[in-house]
């Protein structure tokens, strides 16, 4: 049927083989790199893309963006591993087995393991994990900022630096010491890598439980305000106009940003031409805290009030959506999304927290935060595009375009997007399909997902990082 | 008859008068049946089903007056008390109404079981299971707890206190209360006002929903770092089926102006250490139910407390000895309702297992 896209793979089905020969034709292609969506076929031979051939209108006739599309492999700034320390979690092997399943090339890992990546060993260990995986999959790690990530005192970032980290966060925690905060800034700076914050003033979030609102009062849960988001950031803000005058390269990247006054902040600083960035992670701009009171509606479906009459599908207290930050109401998750269309958000990042079960089977209050994110973030994604609120093509370039630009300041070599003659770095999804999102299909150990028992739109059909074939259906 | 219940059926027919929130009580002949095998909390429970404990109630408050209290109703089941916070009279009061109807009871205390070695609730639910109860009367510290309790459990939970979430015991014996002291048992329009630590009270929690269903004009009164979030609660709670409107202020004098009932929550000291409040001294110079402000409040008005008081801080100890105070009324009710709970959730309970 002519109207199909249709896929030849030729060569070995194994996850780490280089991809011989690959011919995806009449598929819908999306380059944010070159700005460009519409009809086309892609030749991969060898592992590299050697061809991206874009149809006219005439021979692109009959192919739609709502069926098979050819993208980008995504780029995750902002995922939990767990390895070393946390293997009943997760492992870099799982993990990177679960980013291929979601479409993720490359994934950048947060270093709040046991011990912390907080000194180069242990930085090489992560790395020579990845090896041993045998996942195509690109792995890139985050240094802590602290030792210990305590806060006290700078890590080793320049020997970090020299080992790979592509930049340091004391992620899972803040950094508490606006003083660290500034020396970070300057020596990353000097280092040419970004900080990256995770924004939470640590005295106003003290036992908090779910977003300060409306559903947090009913069910009494303590409130976790969104003042607590907004400080924090509104000081990273002033100490990086500060340090800019000493170390021009410092460069200051707000990760899971979850709130209308953060992220209008960030705007602001941004037109204002500060070295700032940021991300919003999938969660934050589809889920709102009614979910912990049993709602399961869509950020942007959800007009009213859990208690008024909006089904409560779901019991209340489930802990997969205990998240830091928590969960927020519409308003909030709205401002998530309309950074995303204007920019403000660099990227989407999955904050993929995996978590044991006996983490979370617990009391709501005692239970860890996080949510395994990384299998489903494309199909939340387009969940919002399905629902005419978020462009294909601008969805497809937080996750690949967009991070990859913050990379590239690094030094990274990718593109994030469809460059012929690079190795090839692709996802097919079959936008006309869905998938159930159970235990079973998910590849992290980390079952740990409010989406559980959903149907999300897009499956995932092939990956393919680096040239060789990462996850196919 | 009392000066005050003469002055209370005089205000009868007023209060019919007054604007009230649409309550539609069924007689009480309808027949309704108690359909919920848990009791987590009372939004889900309808007021024809709240008007069911309420009847059923009265029946045990009758079992509870014969020489020997005590009636087969639960002979055989097995109920475990389980609390893992402290607690003397609810735990007690569970206790006594369980064994008033037969059951066979067990008490947990979390800190001498093996929580203390860090076993997870969901555990110790199932090995509680596993050891035959039928029902479960849980405390704890967490709110939600109750909730993952019931999800493991195959027969019965009753909250008894969910961290600042619910206590839907208290609130139905509260009502039971207040039902035994106005005329023709009607709360509509009748002003209640719960006045303290509404922020930490699952108390008042679980009191919003059922004294709305009842047609109360519900105040709670609190100062500002204590009453945080319940604003928006109030401005949804009239569009809330089967609930109704309620009010919230930090003015304690309007808050009592013209009140039929106050109820006084306690303060715990641990709020000073948060930060919350400047001191208790000035806590209670504030909001102290004292003599004085009781007098803001209509004559017959009635006062209320959950316990356990601190008098002098909350509540003047005057005003809780006062003739007008139900608060050991409230205690000795609280038998009779745990009582006809325990019988409601033991059906409900036996019907699921029937297919019924």
């Amino acid at each position: 049927m002519a109207d199909r896209a249709s896929a030849t793979l030729d060569g070995s089905l194994e996850i780490g083989r280089r991809v011989a020969d690959l011919e995806i034709s009449r598929a819908w292609l999306v380059d944010p790199v070159a700005g460009r969506e519409g009809p086309g076929e892609i030749v991969v031979h060898e592992g590299r893309l050697e061809a991206v051939t874009w149809l006219d209108d005439a021979e692109g006739a009959g192919v739609e963006p709502g069926g098979v599309i050819v993208v980008p492999g995504f780029i995750d700034l902002h995922a939990h591993l767990r390895e070393p320390g946390f293997e009943e979690a997760e492992s870099v092997a799982t993990g990177l087995a679960a980013a291929a399943h979601g479409g993720f090339t490359t994934v950048c890992a947060m270093p709040n393991t046991q011990p912390a990546i907080d000194e180069a060993s242990v930085l090489g260990r992560v790395l020579a994990a990845a090896e041993q995986s045998g996942s195509p999959v690109e792995l890139l790690v985050y240094g802590a900022l602290t030792v210990d990530r305590r806060g006290e005192s700078l890590a080793a970032l320049g020997e970090l630096s020299d080992a790979g980290a592509i930049g340091f966060s004391d992620d899972g925690a803040p950094i508490r010491s606006a003083a660290i905060l500034r020396s970070g800034l300057l020596y990353a700076g000097m280092l040419g890598r970004p900080v990256v914050d995770h924004a939470e003033d640590p005295g106003l979030t003290d036992g908090a439980e779910a977003n300060e609102g409306l559903v947090a009062t009913v069910l009494g849960l303590r409130g976790w305000p969104v003042a607590a988001e907004s400080g924090p950031v509104g000081r990273g803000l002033a100490i990086l106009a500060d340090v800019l005058r000493d170390e021009p390269r410092a460069q200051l990247h707000f990760t899971h940003l979850s709130t209308a006054g953060a992220l209008d902040l960030v705007r602001r600083a941004k037109a204002a031409g500060l070295p700032v960035t940021c991300d919003v992670t999938p969660h934050h701009l589809a889920l709102t805290d009614t979910w912990i009171a049993g709602a399961r509606g869509w950020a942007w479906e959800d007009d009213a009030d859990p208690w008024l009459g909006v089904a409560q599908v779901a019991g209340p207290y489930e802990t997969s959506l205990r998240v830091n930050p928590p969960l927020r109401d519409r308003v909030d998750a709205a401002a998530c999304l309309a950074a995303l269309l204007d920019g403000t958000a660099d990227a989407v990042a999955t904050d993929h927290a995996p978590h044991a079960r006996i983490d979370k089977a617990v009391e709501f209050g005692l239970a860890a935060n996080g949510i395994s994110g990384i299998e489903t973030a494309i199909g939340v994604l387009l969940a919002a595009v399905d629902a005419g609120r978020l462009p294909l093509r601008r969805a497809i370039a937080a996750l690949t375009s967009g991070p990859a630009a913050l990379l590239q300041a690094g030094g990274w070599p990718g593109t994030g997007g469809l460059v012929e003659g690079q190795s090839a770095n692709l996802v097919v999804i079959d936008r006309s399909e869905s998938w159930l999102v159970e235990p079973e299909a998910l590849r992290s150990r980390g079952k740990n997902s409010p989406l559980l028992g959903r149907e999300l739109p897009g499956r995932v059909l092939l990956t393919v990082a680096n040239g060789r074939l990462a996850f196919e259906a | 008859m009392t000066a005050a219940s003469v002055d209370r059926v005089a205000t009868a027919s007023a209060a019919t008068a007054l604007p009230v929130p649409s309550v539609d009580a069924p007689p009480a002949t309808q027949p309704i049946t108690w359909p919920h095998r848990h009791l987590l909390d009372l939004d889900a429970v309808s007021w024809p089903e709240i008007e069911l404990v309420m009847r059923t109630s009265q029946a045990m408050k009758e079992v509870l007056a014969r020489p020997i209290a005590r009636v087969p109703a639960l002979r055989g089941t097995a109920v475990t008390i389980l609390f893992y916070e402290a607690s003397t009279r609810t735990q007690v009061s569970f206790e006594v109404a369980a064994k008033n109807l037969s059951a066979d009871v067990v008490n947990i205390a979390a800190a001498s079981s093996s929580v203390s070695k860090g076993e997870s609730l969901i555990d110790t639910i199932r090995t509680i299971e596993a050891l035959g109860a039928r029902m479960i009367v849980i405390r704890h510290p967490s709110s939600g707890a109750a909730h993952l309790a019931a999800e493991h459990f195959s027969g019965s939970i009753l909250n008894g206190g969910d961290g600042w979430h619910a206590h839907p015991s208290q609130a139905l014996l509260d009502l039971f209360t207040l039902r035994q002291h106005l005329p023709g048992s009607d709360l509509r329009g009748r002003k209640v006002v719960i006045l303290g630590d509404v922020l930490h009270s699952r108390v008042a929690r679980s009191n919003i929903w059922s004294l709305t269903a009842a047609g109360a004009d519900l105040w709670l009164c609190a100062p500002a770092t204590l009453l945080g979030g319940f604003e928006r609660w109030a401005a949804v709670s009239p569009g809330v089926p089967g609930h109704g409107r309620f009010r919230v202020t930090s003015d304690v004098t309007a808050a009592l102006r013209d009140a039929d009932v106050v109820m006084a929550l306690r303060l715990q000291r641990e709020r000073m250490a948060a930060g919350l409040l400047p001191s208790l001294r000035e806590y209670a110079a504030r909001y102290c139910l004292t003599l004085e402000r009781l007098a803001l409040a209509r004559p017959d008005a009635l006062v209320m407390h959950p316990g356990p008081m601190n008098e002098g801080i909350e509540i003047a100890p005057e005003v809780a000895d006062h003739p007008r105070s139900v608060i050991t009324q409230q205690v000795t009710n609280g038998v009779a309702v745990r009582m006809a709970l325990l019988y409601l959730l033991a059906g409900a309970g036996a019907a699921e297992e029937t297919g019924g």
